[in-house]
C-alpha cells in the first residue's frame, strides 16, 4: 500500500501516529458546524505535507462515493496512505471521539431536563437543524434543475422511501441500476 | 439482545451509507423509531439537532440511539457499528478505486448514484421534517434558518445555538 515511503513525493513529510490523532482530533473537536472537509485539507496538504493537493481531491472523491460520513472517509483515506492500517485507524478513532464525547456530554444536560426552557431550547435546535438540511438539499438539487431524468429520479426515490416505506437496500437495488441505464455519462455541471 | 439489534441495525446502515450521513436518516429513522420503536420521532429529531450541534460528523447521533436503548454500552456498540465497517470498507475499496480516476466505469457510477443519493436525502429531510416542524414557530424558524443558510456562509452550529436561545423563550 502507499505507505512505503520510496513511493512517496519526496517533497512530503511522514508523520508519526501521534501527530495523525492530534491533527484529527483537534479537527473533529473543533470543527463546529460543519466545514471539516476543508480543515482536514488545510492541515494535511497545507500546513503539513502530508499528501500532495491533487492526492487529496483524488482521495476525497472516493471519500465522497463510498458508504460513510464522509470526514470519516477522508481521515481513514489519509491516515491510510501515510501511515498504512494503522494510521488508517487512529486517524479515524480522532475523527470520532472528540465529537462523541462533547455531543454525550451535551446531551447529558440537554436531554435529561425538564426544565421549559431547556425543552423549548430543544425544539428550536431541532427546527432550524430541518431547515438546515432543507437549504442542503436545495443547494445540491438546483445544479440539476435542467435536467428531468435527474429530477425524476429524485422525486422517484423520495416517493419510494416516504410513502412506500422501501428500505434502503431495496430502494439502491432498484435505483442505482435504473439510474445507470437512464442518466448519460456526461457529468451535470 | 439489544446491543447484537443495534450493532447490526447501524452496521447495515454504515455499509450501505452512500453519499454520507444525511441519505441514511430515513432507513434510520424506519429502523429506531418504526421497526424496533427504542425512540420516538420527536426524540430522533432532537438527537440530529444535537448531532448538529457537536463537531464531527452528524452521523455521532448513533450514539445517543444507542444510549437512549442500552446506556453508555449501546452509545458505544451504536458508534463504533456507524463508522467501522464502512472504514474498513473505504480503506481496502479506497485505493483499488483510485486506481481506476478517470475510467469510465467509475465515471458512470458517480454519474449514476447522485440523483439517487439526493432523493434519498430528500426523504430524509422531509422524515425530519414531520418530527420537528409541530408549531408556527417552528416552522418559521426552519424556514429563517433555510433561507439564511443559502444566502449566506454562516456557520450552522451558531444557527442551531441561536436557535436554541429563541426557542428557550418562545417554544417554552
Amino acid at each position: 500500500m502507499a505507505s512505503a515511503p520510496a513511493l512517496r513525493d519526496s517533497a512530503l513529510t511522514q508523520p508519526s501516529l501521534l501527530a495523525i490523532a492530534r491533527v484529527f482530533g483537534g479537527i473533529s473537536a473543533t470543527a463546529f458546524g460543519g466545514g471539516q472537509i476543508a480543515a482536514i485539507r488545510r492541515a494535511v496538504v497545507r500546513r503539513n505535507g502530508w499528501v500532495s493537493e491533487d492526492d487529496f481531491l483524488g482521495l476525497l472523491s472516493v471519500a465522497q462515493i463510498l458508504p460513510g460520513a464522509n470526514p470519516t472517509n477522508v481521515a481513514v483515506l489519509v491516515g491510510g496512505r501515510v501511515c498504512g492500517p494503522l494510521g488508517a485507524l487512529v486517524a479515524l478513532a480522532a475523527a470520532v471521539l472528540p465529537g462523541f464525547a462533547i455531543l454525550m456530554a451535551i446531551a447529558s444536560v440537554l436531554l435529561a431536563s425538564r426544565a421549559p426552557a431547556l425543552v423549548g431550547a430543544l425544539r428550536g435546535c431541532a427546527a432550524v437543524a430541518v431547515g438546515l438540511s432543507l437549504a442542503n438539499a436545495i443547494e445540491m438539487t438546483v445544479p440539476r434543475w435542467r435536467s428531468l431524468i435527474d429530477l425524476a429520479l429524485i422525486a422517484a426515490v423520495a416517493t419510494a422511501v416516504l410513502a412506500f416505506h422501501l428500505s434502503l437496500v431495496v430502494t439502491l437495488g432498484i435505483f442505482v441500476p435504473v439510474a445507470l441505464l437512464v442518466t448519460r455519462p456526461e457529468p451535470v455541471t | 439482545m439489544n446491543l447484537t439489534r443495534l450493532a447490526l441495525v447501524f452496521t447495515v446502515l454504515s455499509l450501505l451509507g452512500f453519499g454520507g450521513g444525511n441519505a441514511i436518516i430515513p432507513q434510520m429513522h424506519a429502523d429506531v423509531v418504526d421497526r424496533y420503536h427504542w425512540i420516538t420521532s420527536a426524540d430522533f429529531t432532537r438527537y440530529y439537532a444535537l448531532g448538529k450541534l457537536a463537531p464531527g460528523p452528524t452521523t455521532t447521533m448513533a450514539a445517543l440511539v444507542g444510549f437512549a436503548t442500552s446506556g453508555w454500552l449501546g452509545a458505544i456498540v451504536a458508534t463504533v457499528a456507524v463508522f467501522v465497517p464502512a472504514g474498513v470498507l473505504v480503506y481496502v475499496c479506497g485505493f483499488y478505486w483510485q486506481r481506476f480516476r478517470g475510467n469510465p466505469i467509475r465515471e458512470r457510477f458517480a454519474r449514476a448514484i447522485a440523483p439517487v443519493v439526493l432523493g434519498l436525502i430528500w426523504a430524509g429531510v422531509l422524515t425530519l421534517a414531520r418530527g420537528a416542524l409541530d408549531s408556527p414557530i417552528a416552522i418559521g424558524l426552519g424556514t429563517i434558518a433555510a433561507i439564511v443558510l443559502l444566502s449566506t456562509k454562516w456557520n450552522q452550529a451558531i444557527l442551531v445555538l441561536v436557535a436554541g436561545v429563541v426557542g428557550a423563550i418562545a417554544l417554552r
